[in-house]
Parts: structure tokens; C-alpha cells; sequence
């Protein structure tokens, strides 16, 4: 375990757990700032931005579907839904809210560390020179994505997932090979992650979401990537 | 019922009727006050019309009037004797028939069946009395319902509320286990309180799954699934190269792939902690008996097999076989959640010995086409249709299917 780089915004109400996974993060090797309402993170996250936001659901006022709207409206932070509960409601309203991932808990350590790892990998990754798609313009070098002219700012997953799918247009991927190349999720991983980021994805760089033209549906199958 | 109603009031009616004439012949003979005698002799203009003279017979017309008034009195009568029979029977009957069919329905389980009472007659009193029971009745199976209810919701309840403080637990328990300056005594005691805390984290995810069962939020999340692919996968994910495989190629089903990674992975663990080598996973389809086909994964291993008086009771919740080995990882709710997952199927597990030894562990599930794909027996949600997948309630995370419950039967 090389020294970390990565600062990690960790917002959690119990004191207990805030403190047990702030010493645990600590001692993976993360700087860890911790808050223990939605008000403080968003204070702390003004102040000084983090590589990744770790955020309980279950929070005195701001919850966290709230704070992590409210995250996205000026960062791609990668934030990871932190639920107790598990339950399919908390979950996909997290990925609503623009969440890259959740985890359960009681999380192990080690779990918790895989996600941020796999979250964090997903800025960094070299390719060729700008691909041209009419209106979408990818440069997997610079990982710009530009679309009708104008930038597009999209989270490290979405731009991820973008990648992947362009890299073979035309190419179908299932849910759970996209789970495992963008996610890095074993095979049961949950499909949700996949079909609300593509939402998201589609929403930015679509003109009709409604009528896809780069990120389309093949039913029953997966996604895939033009014809365009 | 109705039939004998009315001949009662006809022969009522007649009795009634021949009484009335000789009580006219008795009365004949009495001088009565004038509005008696009016009322029951008839009005004056009448007895004029008949008697002519007092004591002299009436002529032969009025006599032809008095025997066609006679006979038109008889059938007015007849008619009305009739309308009036069957007018009360119905009002003794139609209640009467109101109850009878509420009865039908209460016994058939709808409680909250009531009539709506008419008049205030001993049968609107019956009407009454009927409807209080059923009230109490229904209150009662309620309270109950709701008693039950509330003592699953607090299974799922106190799960959940043990997370919290685990997740402080688990956080931590890492750092004192592999803590370099910590010997002896004390390296001990980290160590068992890491091992304590792995087991009820396993412990607390199985009873919440458990209360999904109870409560009616565990759902099927399927797809069209290829069984050999399924089953080599669960093994490969868990290292166990040790298992060998007999599944024919092409073998599809309609599964949900999680669960059916949660029994497979549960039976196999078991297999291969409590039975003796080899283990071997087999999948086949064989008639269901109803013309259709059904889906048999049989798990074997080559050990000592189940004592007989233990497989009714493998699939209970925290039944431990062998009480000298009551404490292992499992949680003791592995094959009860495994069992749970079958239902939810719409199929089975059974257990059993194999005639040439070791114990078989058989998983059956229907295989039906994707448009009839398997209702799930709890909660009655529907599997999702064709396509898209849709997502239900009461999906683990994925963090949490890795750390499935595979272990259970000690």
C-alpha cells in the first residue's frame, strides 16, 4: 500500500462509525477529513475540494441525496453512497442524486478501499487523439468530451463508462461486463449503477434522451455505442 | 321453503275464512250495538240489497248478485292471500338467504363481510348479532396479523439497528488485529474480537435478508441465465476447483442470478465443510408432472451423509445438527435463506441421502418461459417482463452478495 494521495471527505453522523472508518481510511494510507452533518461537508468541501466524498445517507438535516445534489451542481466529485440500510429506495435515489457507487454497511475496510481505488482509476487513462462523432467529439488523451462545440463536464464514472462504450462502437456490453470494466463490481454487482449512469451520461450528452443516438439500448441485452 | 310459506297462508287464510262464516251464523243470533253489527254484518245498503224484508228470503236476482259477489270476494281474496304470502315470505326468506350467503363468504375468509340490517324483527336482530361477530372477529385476526407483523418489522428493525455500531466495530477491528505492538493476552483477545465481529456482521446481513423473506419485500430479479455458466461461475468467484461440474451445454433457465449464486454457493460450501470429497454439482431437466419441465441442480458429496432424524429439520432457522460443533462461521441461516430463494423461485430444495452414500442436496426450480417466468410465492410480486430489467426491493449490494451466507446445518 504506496502513499495515498487521495483525500477523502468522509460524512457520517454517527460518532462511532465516523471515527472507526475515518482511523481505518487514515490507516489505508487516505487523508481523511471527516464532518458529521451535510452543512459542515458542504463548509468543508467549499474550503478545500477532496478526491472523493464518502457520504452517509441517514444524516441531521441535509440528507445525503440532498448534499450530494447539491455537491453536483459545481463538482464531478466521485461520491460514494455510504447506506445502513441497503434497501432498494436508498439506493436508487442515491443514484438519482448522482452518486458513483454505494456500499453497505457495516463496510469492511478493505471493501470501502477497493470502491475508492476503483472510483479514482477511473480519471486516469491515456488514449488516442479526439474521436469525431458529429456532434460528439471524445479526446481520450486529454479526456475531454466536447459536445455541439461546448465541453461537456461529466463525473469520472460517466466519462468512464463513455470511454469504454466508444472504444468498440457498435459493440453491445451487458450490464455485467460494464459492471466489471467501469465499476470494477464482480459479476453480481447491482445492474442499477449501470442503468442510472447511463441516464445521467445521456442526459449530458444526448440532444433527446428520450431518442438516443450515442448511448443506445439494445433490450434485454446491455448498451452500446452509436451506430451513429 | 318459500312453497310451503305460501300453502301454510292459503290454508290459513281458508281456516281462517270458514271460521269467520260460522262466527257470522253464531253472531246472527245476538242483537248487537250498530256499529258492530255494521262492521260485521256489512254496511246497511248491503244487508237491504240481500234481505228485502227481515226474515224473508232475498229474490232470485240479488240472490245471483250475493253467490257472483261471492265469487268475486273468493278470488280477490285468493289473489290477495297469495301477494301477501309470497310478500312475506320474501321478507322472512330474503334476510334469511342475505345470512346464508354472508356465512358462505366469512368461511371462505373474507372477514370483513356485514349486512345492513332492516327493521327491527327478531331477524334484523339476528342480522345484528352476525355482524357484531364478525367485527370481533376481524378485530381479532387483525390484532393478530398486526402483532405478528410488528414482531417481523422488529427482527428487520433491530438488524439494522446493529449496523451502525458495527460499522464502527468492523472499521476498526483490522487495526487491532494486525496492531504489531500488541502480544500475548492481548493479541489474543484482538484477535478474537476480529473473528466475533466478522461473525456477526454475517450474522446481522442473514437476519436481515431473513426479515426480507418475513416481511414480503424479497423479490426476483431475473434473467434469462445459462445454468452451466451460472454454476461455474459461483464456484470460480469462490476457488473452489475442487468441485466438478455435470451440466449439459445450452441448459437455460429464468433465474435470478443472485439468489441462485446464494443457494448454489450455500449447499456447495456446505457440502465441502461438512461432507467428504468429491463434490459434485449436477444440473438436469426432468418433467414436472403437470406437462411442463422443471430445472434440478442435485449437489453431492461422498461423505458420511445426514443422520435421518436431522433432514426435516436441516432448513430451520438456527437448527444446528451436531450441537458438540454449534459454533462455526455460519450464522445458522444459510440453508433456511437458501430454501427461502427456492420459494421465491417457486420451487425446492430437498435433502437427502444418496443410496450409495454421502449426502444430495436437490434445488428445483420450475423452468418456465420468460412470458410465464415464476411468480414469487412471497410479498406476490410478479417477475419482471420481457427486456428491460426492472429492479425490486430487496436486493442485496453487490458487497453484500460477495459476503453471501454460505454456511448453515452445523
Amino acid at each position: 500500500m504506496g502513499p495515498s494521495v487521495a483525500s477523502v471527505l468522509l460524512v457520517e453522523d454517527d460518532p462511532g462509525a465516523r471515527q472507526g472508518l475515518e482511523l481505518a481510511l487514515q490507516r489505508l494510507g487516505y487523508g481523511v477529513r471527516a464532518a458529521a452533518t451535510g452543512e459542515a461537508a458542504l463548509d468543508h468541501f467549499r474550503g478545500d475540494t477532496a478526491d472523493v466524498v464518502v457520504l452517509d445517507v441517514m444524516l441531521p438535516g441535509l440528507d445525503g441525496f440532498e448534499i450530494c445534489r447539491q455537491l453536483r451542481r459545481d463538482s464531478d466529485v466521485p461520491v460514494i453512497m455510504l447506506t445502513a440500510r441497503g434497501e432498494d429506495l436508498d439506493i436508487v435515489a442515491g443514484l438519482e442524486a448522482g452518486a458513483d457507487d454505494y456500499v453497505v454497511k457495516p463496510v469492511e475496510p478493505r471493501v470501502l478501499d477497493a470502491r475508492i481505488r476503483a472510483v479514482l482509476r477511473r480519471i486516469a487513462r491515456p488514449g488516442s487523439p479526439a474521436e469525431d462523432y458529429g456532434d460528439l467529439v471524445i479526446d481520450r488523451s486529454a479526456l475531454i468530451v466536447r459536445c455541439g462545440g461546448r465541453p461537456v463536464s461529466l463525473t469520472p464514472t460517466e466519462l468512464r463508462l463513455l470511454l469504454v462504450l466508444s472504444s468498440s462502437p457498435r459493440q453491445v456490453f451487458s450490464r455485467e461486463q460494464l459492471l466489471e470494466l467501469v465499476w470494477e463490481h464482480d459479476y453480481l454487482g447491482d445492474s442499477r449503477l449501470v442503468d442510472a449512469c447511463v441516464q445521467r451520461l445521456r442526459a449530458k450528452i444526448e440532444r433527446e434522451t428520450s431518442v438516443p443516438r450515442y448511448i443506445q439500448t439494445v433490450r434485454g441485452f446491455g448498451y452500446r455505442f452509436g451506430p451513429v | 321453503m318459500r312453497t310451503r310459506l305460501i300453502i301454510a297462508f292459503i290454508v290459513v287464510a281458508l281456516l281462517s275464512a270458514l271460521a269467520s262464516s260460522w262466527f257470522h251464523t253464531l253472531i246472527g243470533a245476538y242483537h248487537l250495538p250498530a256499529w258492530l253489527d255494521g262492521l260485521i254484518m256489512g254496511p246497511r245498503w248491503l244487508q237491504s240489497l240481500v234481505h228485502s224484508a227481515p226474515g224473508q228470503p232475498p229474490p232470485h236476482p240479488v240472490r245471483h248478485t250475493a253467490l257472483l259477489f261471492f265469487g268475486v270476494e273468493a278470488g280477490l281474496l285468493l289473489v290477495m292471500i297469495i301477494t301477501v304470502a309470497i310478500a312475506a315470505s320474501r321478507r322472512v326468506l330474503l334476510p334469511v338467504r342475505r345470512l346464508a350467503q354472508a356465512a358462505t363468504r366469512m368461511s371462505d375468509g373474507d372477514l370483513a363481510v356485514r349486512i345492513v340490517p332492516r327493521g327491527r324483527d327478531e331477524l334484523a336482530q339476528l342480522e345484528g348479532t352476525f355482524n357484531d361477530m364478525a367485527a370481533s372477529l376481524e378485530g381479532k385476526v387483525s390484532e393478530l396479523q398486526q402483532m405478528e407483523a410488528r414482531a417481523r418489522q422488529f427482527a428487520g428493525d433491530v438488524s439494522h439497528e446493529l449496523r451502525t455500531p458495527l460499522t464502527a466495530m468492523t472499521a476498526v477491528t483490522d487495526i487491532l488485529y494486525e496492531h504489531p505492538g500488541l502480544s500475548g493476552n492481548a493479541a489474543t483477545a484482538a484477535r478474537l474480537v476480529h473473528h466475533e465481529v466478522i461473525h456477526l456482521n454475517r450474522l446481522v446481513e442473514d437476519l436481515i435478508e431473513i426479515s426480507r423473506f418475513d416481511t414480503g419485500t424479497a423479490k426476483l430479479v431475473t434473467d434469462d441465465t445459462d445454468v452451466a455458466t451460472a454454476i461455474g461461475r459461483c464456484l470460480r468467484t469462490r476457488g473452489w476447483s475442487q468441485v466438478s461440474t455435470e451440466v449439459p451445454a445450452g441448459l437455460a433457465a429464468v433465474l435470478d442470478r443472485r439468489r441462485f449464486d446464494v443457494i448454489l454457493a450455500n449447499l456447495v460450501g456446505n457440502a465441502l465443510r461438512h461432507g467428504a470429497p468429491p463434490v459434485t454439482v449436477t444440473g438436469v431437466t426432468q418433467p414436472d408432472g403437470h406437462g411442463g419441465q422443471r430445472l434440478a441442480v442435485t449437489v453431492r458429496d461422498h461423505g458420511a451423509g445426514l443422520p435421518g432424524t436431522e433432514i426435516p429439520h436441516l432448513f430451520d432457522r438456527f437448527y444446528k445438527a451436531d450441537t458438540a460443533r454449534a459454533r462455526s462461521e455460519g450464522s445458522g441461516l444459510g440453508l433456511a435463506i437458501a430454501q427461502e430463494n427456492a420459494r421465491l423461485h417457486g420451487g425446492h430444495i430437498d435433502a437427502a441421502n444418496h443410496p450409495s452414500g454421502g449426502a444430495i442436496f436437490t434445488i428445483t426450480l420450475p423452468l418456465n418461459e420468460r412470458t410465464s417466468a415464476p411468480t414469487a410465492s412471497i410479498g406476490g410480486c410478479a417477475t419482471p417482463s420481457v427486456g428491460e430489467r426492472s429492479w425490486s426491493v430487496g436486493r442485496l449490494s453487490p458487497d453484500v452478495a460477495s459476503r453471501a451466507p454460505y454456511a448453515t446445518g452445523e
